[in-house]
Order: structure tokens, then sequence, then C-alpha cells
């Protein structure tokens, strides 16, 4: 026996959305020792983690297609379903942008020149947090939808705020560091590679932050 | 052969009955075992409760409805046993139906099924000019309203709680406050339905400015009592169960108000369905009793508590099972969401039953939980589940008209 109440109640897609934020969260920890194992002079546990990046983008992935099926017209959600799917879009391309990053990491052994290093290694720091603060964001969202409380709205527009202060932060790393590779990098190749990479990781931030504004749409009164 | 009739008639009454308990009020209870407001034991105890006295003391109207409204008394006048084989034949095909749609999980209502299978027993025995159709039409006509009035109301009070209290700079404040408010506007509900006539059967008459009177103190008492009863609970230290665990201070509120709206929505329940099982049967007792086609049946007060009784047996025996699946699946139903739920569907079915239109308490509940969702209330609600409910409008009225117009033909063929 099945109770219309029962096939009334659709799974809420916050439930998965969380998975998938969760996904880019430990994303994020494995591109930052990636990230310091690559310009260290020996790393070995490189492509280890390149494999679990691309292992958790590849589940995150099929979580992504799990709520875009699974969300058909007929499902009344709290949020705007353009907002939310769009949200999903660029807490996505963070994950994409971070799998990209390690890519164009190991296309060139090495390849990041030790005077640049520290500040390449700042950069992919200043990232990390933003990526990480989007899972909290999700959890806060879901405690929104439930309680609509207004203390637990202000907190995730504060979080907002600081995933939008990252960002900046982020541009500012990423614009002196190209002021750095155009003036002291001579070879061609590896300022290609170095801007390309660069722009790569500040991308990450701007995905972040996209989705947080999303977020602040979905919450807007 | 009476006796026979009205043991099998007895029988297939108390089936449907247990089958409105297991579908209808196993719904009905849903949303309190859902939001973890009650237990499964406390739901099932308020259930048996609540709707006996629903039915014994405010059910009266739909039953007359069910029994004399759709079909009019005169043109059975010389034919006792055709209403006798006539009634038992359409519990009977209602029956089948609620069983089938129980069987496939399709969200057919045991209201809509019984007043089908009359119409189709008044057809077939007396012709279409029998049918009240102007009745059957303004019944028709609410189930389609009584879901969006669910809704409206629902929707309405639940606005009313995120905006005052919700998105109150201090929500359990702001819920002490109100919470005596929502008290007292469930009570002058109930009150108002019991007594404005409500309470005839049980003999009791009292006219609009007397029921004013009497209905807006009785429900300031509880409003008061509430308010008391509220802030003794906040205060003392009893444990959470673990489903309450992660309980906002206001869902602990109105975890409290819930069990009145758990006893308030299986009260109006008992009011409008008991009628669905016991029309037909208080029809076929009194023309075994009178021999004569009467043109009012006094529906006996033991026949509503039987029904009640088998009511909440149905869902002892049916329905604990889903709903105990209901509150370990849906995590969506907090106890606001559920409070304003309920509130809603109940009302509107009080106010239905009153008016003495027999309207479905799943579809009432269903509207009323879209109309929480719609206010952006509910995490995500499968609003296609809304055609099945207008497929099974279309679906249950030609299958009951016709089963019943079947089943009343073969027992005419053998009995008479």
């Amino acid at each position: 026996m099945r109770l219309l109440l029962n096939s009334l109640f659709y799974k809420n897609p916050f439930e998965n959305l969380q998975k998938h934020a969760d996904k880019a969260r430990e994303c994020a920890q494995l591109f930052k020792d990636a990230a310091a194992c690559h310009v260290k002079e020996k790393c070995t546990e490189f492509d280890e983690l390149t494999d679990q990046v691309a292992r958790l983008e590849s589940e995150a992935d099929a979580i992504k297609r799990n709520i875009r099926n699974h969300l058909p017209r007929g499902v009344l959600m709290p949020v705007d379903k353009f907002q939310f799917l769009q949200y999903l879009k660029e807490q996505d391309k963070v994950m994409d942008e971070v799998e990209e990053a390690l890519l164009w990491l190991s296309l060139r052994p090495g390849g990041v020149p030790a005077s640049l290093a520290e500040d390449f290694q700042h950069l992919v720091n200043s990232v990390i947090p933003s990526i990480e603060k989007l899972s909290v964001l999700v959890n806060m969202a879901t405690e929104f939808f439930r309680s609509r409380s207004d203390r637990k709205r202000t907190e995730m527009k504060r979080l907002v705020q600081d995933i939008r202060q990252h960002e900046k932060e982020a541009d500012f790393l990423e614009r002196e560091l190209k002021l750095r590779i155009f003036n002291e990098i001579k070879d061609v190749l590896v300022v290609f590679h170095m801007v390309r990479l660069v722009e790569i990781v500040g991308n990450i931030a701007d995905h972040a932050q996209n989705a947080s504004d999303r977020m602040r749409a979905m919450i807007a009164r | 052969m009476d006796i026979v009739i009205l043991l099998l008639a007895t029988v297939v009454g108390l089936y449907m009955a247990a089958n409105i308990g297991a579908n209808d009020l196993a719904n009905a209870m849903g949303t309190s075992v859902g939001s973890g407001a009650i237990t499964l034991k406390q739901a099932v105890v308020i259930s048996i409760i609540s709707n006996t006295l629903g039915a014994v003391l405010a059910g009266g109207y739909v039953t007359n409805t069910i029994s004399k409204g759709i079909i009019d008394p005169a043109f059975l006048a010389g034919e006792p046993n055709m209403l006798m084989f006539g009634m038992f034949a359409a519990l009977l095909s209602a029956g089948i139906c609620v069983h089938l749609a129980t069987l496939f999980g399709l969200p057919v209502s045991t209201t809509h099924a019984i007043v089908g299978a009359v119409v189709g027993f008044g057809i077939i025995s007396v012709g279409a000019g029998a049918v009240t159709w102007s009745k059957v039409v303004s019944i028709a006509t609410s189930w389609i309203i009584s879901p969006v009035a669910g809704g409206l109301i629902a929707g309405g009070i639940y606005y009313f709680a995120e905006k005052r209290i919700m998105l109150a700079k201090d929500p359990l404040k702001a819920s002490e406050h109100y919470a005596p408010f929502l008290i007292f506007l469930l009570f002058l509900v109930l009150i108002l339905s019991l007594i404005f006539k409500g309470l005839g059967n049980l003999h009791l008459e009292f006219g609009f400015t007397q029921t004013v009177l009497l209905a807006i103190p009785c429900a300031a008492v509880a409003g008061g009592f509430g308010r008391w009863w509220i802030r003794w609970q906040m205060n003392s230290e009893h444990e959470l169960r673990p489903e309450q665990q992660d309980y906002s201070p206001v869902d602990r509120i109105f975890a409290q108000l819930q069990v009145l709206t758990a006893c308030y929505i299986a009260f109006a329940h008992g009011a409008n369905d008991v009628a669905n099982a016991i029309g037909p049967l208080a029809a076929i007792f009194s023309v075994v009793k009178t021999k004569c086609v009467v043109l009012c049946v006094e529906v006996p007060l033991w026949m509503l508590l039987i029904g009640g009784i088998a009511v909440g047996g149905g869902l002892l025996a049916f329905g604990t099972r889903v709903m105990d699946t209901i509150g370990k699946n849906i995590t969506e139903i907090t106890p606001v969401r559920g409070f304003c739920a309920q509130f809603g569907g109940a009302t509107t079915i009080l106010v239905c039953s009153r008016l003495g239109f027999p309207v479905s308490t799943t579809h009432v509940l269903v509207g009323s939980v879209v109309g929480v969702g719609i206010m952006r209330g509910m995490g995500a609600l499968d609003l296609r589940i809304l055609k099945n409910i207008g497929l099974s409008w279309v679906v249950t009225l030609p299958f009951t008209i016709l089963l019943s117009m079947f089943l009343y033909k073969l027992f005419t063929w053998f009995l008479l």
C-alpha cells in the first residue's frame, strides 16, 4: 500500500547539491596538495592526487546529471528552479576548472618557474576557501529553506560576501602574478603556459563567486 | 433474507470503514508522524479517539447527504427492497473501487467512490430522474473547490507563520506570542462546527448568536490554556526523541501545536468520512427496521460510534506501516509546515462537512500541503500527483456508477 502523501513529496534536490558541494570541497584540498607537491623539486604523489581529483570530478558529474535528470517540470521547489540549476552549473564549473588546472600543471613537469612558485602557491591557496565555503553555504541553505530563519539568512549573506572577498583577493593575486610573468619570464612557451594556468586558477574563484551570487538570488526576498 | 442482507451490509460497511481508515486517516495523520511531532502509537490513539468523536458529534449531516440527498426518496417510496439492495450494491462497489485503488496505489477518494456508487444505483433502479443532479453537481464542484480552499488556508497560515514568527528577530518569543492566537483560531473553528447545529446528533441545538457567544470565550480560554501549556512544555526538561533532535525552538513549539492539529484533523475526518461507510448502512438498517422508505433517516448514534471505531481500526491494522514509512522517509515535513497543512485541511473539511459536502480528506490535505509548498514552504513537491488526482475525479465516478449498476442488477436478478 502506498499513501498519496508519500507520492507527493519529492526527494529534496538540495541533498544531492550538498553531496556535489562536498565533492568540490574534497577536490579543493587535493588540488592544494597537488599544487604544493608540483612546485617542489621531487613530487611523487602528483599523479595520484590528479587521479583522485579526476575520480571525484567524475562522481560529481554523475551527481550533477542525477539532479538535472530528476527535476521534471512538475516538481515544485522552494526556490526558482532556473537559479538552482545555474548554481549547480557554476559549482560544477569550479571542479572542472580544478581538473583543468591540474591538467595544465601536468603538461609541463616542473613547469612553474622557481621564482614564481611562492606566488603561484599563494594564488592557489587564495581560491581554496571559496570552494570550501560553497559547501558550508549549501548546508546553510538546506537549513534556511527548512527553518526560514532570518538569522540563518543573514549568516548566508555574510558567507556570500566572504566568497566575494576571496574572489577579489584571487583576482588581485592573479593580476600581480601575470605582471611578474610578463616582466620576469623570457621564454614564450613558459609565459603562455603560466598565463593560461594562472587564468584557470583565477577562474575557480570566479565560478565560486558566481555560484554564491546565484545562492544569494535564491534567498532574495 | 433481511438478516443476511443486514449482516453482509454490516461486513461490507465495516470493510469500507477500515479502508477509509487505512487510506484517508493515514494520510491525514501522516504529516504529524512525518514531522516527528507525535509517535506512531500516539497517532493511532489520537486517531481512534478524535475520529470517533468527530463521527459522533459532527458526522450526521454528511451521512444524510449520502443516503438521502443524492436520490429523491419519493421515487422509491413503494419499493423499500430496491433501496436496500441499491445501498448494498453501492457499498460493495465503492469498497471494490477503493480496494483496487489501494492495490494499484491510485489516488482514488473513498468519498467520490461512494457518491458515484449511489448515483449508479439511482440511475439503474429508477432512472436518471431519481438522481438529484443539482446536488451531485454541487458535491462534485466541492471536490474541486475544497483542495483549493485547503491550499489557500494552509498557505495563508504558513505565510503568517513565516512573516510573523520565523522571520522575526526573536522567533522563539514571536512563536510564544502568536501560538495562543493560532490555538484560538483552531478551537474557534472546531467549536463553531461542533455547536453550530453540529451537535445535532446529541439533540443540542443553538442559534447563531448563542453559538458565537459560546464559541469565542471557549476558544479564548483554550488559547489562554495553550499559552500556559507551551510555556510549561518549553521550561520542562523532558528528553526529545531522536527524530526531534534537530528541532529549532520554533519547531518545538509547533510540535506541541501539531498534537492539537492531529486531533483536529482526525476529528474532521470522523465528521466527514465515517459517513461514506455508515450512510448507506444507515439506509439499509432503516429499510429493514421500518419496511418502508422514510423521508428522513436518523442515523443511530451507535452506528456512527461503530463506524468511527472501525475507521480507527482500519488505520491500526493497515495504515500504521505506511505512516511509519512517512515518518522515516519524509524529512521535509517540519512541525510548522505540518501544522499549517493540517490546520488548512481540517478547517476546510469541517466547513464542507457542515455544509453537507462529502469531500475527500486526502485530496484536501494534498491541496493544503501544495498550498504551503506554493508559499515556498516545502522542500520539493511532485505536482504531477495533481494530474493523477484530476484523472481519478474523471475515472472514479463512471467506474463506480457502472459497477454499482451492474451489482444492483445482479442482486435483483438473483434475489427478487
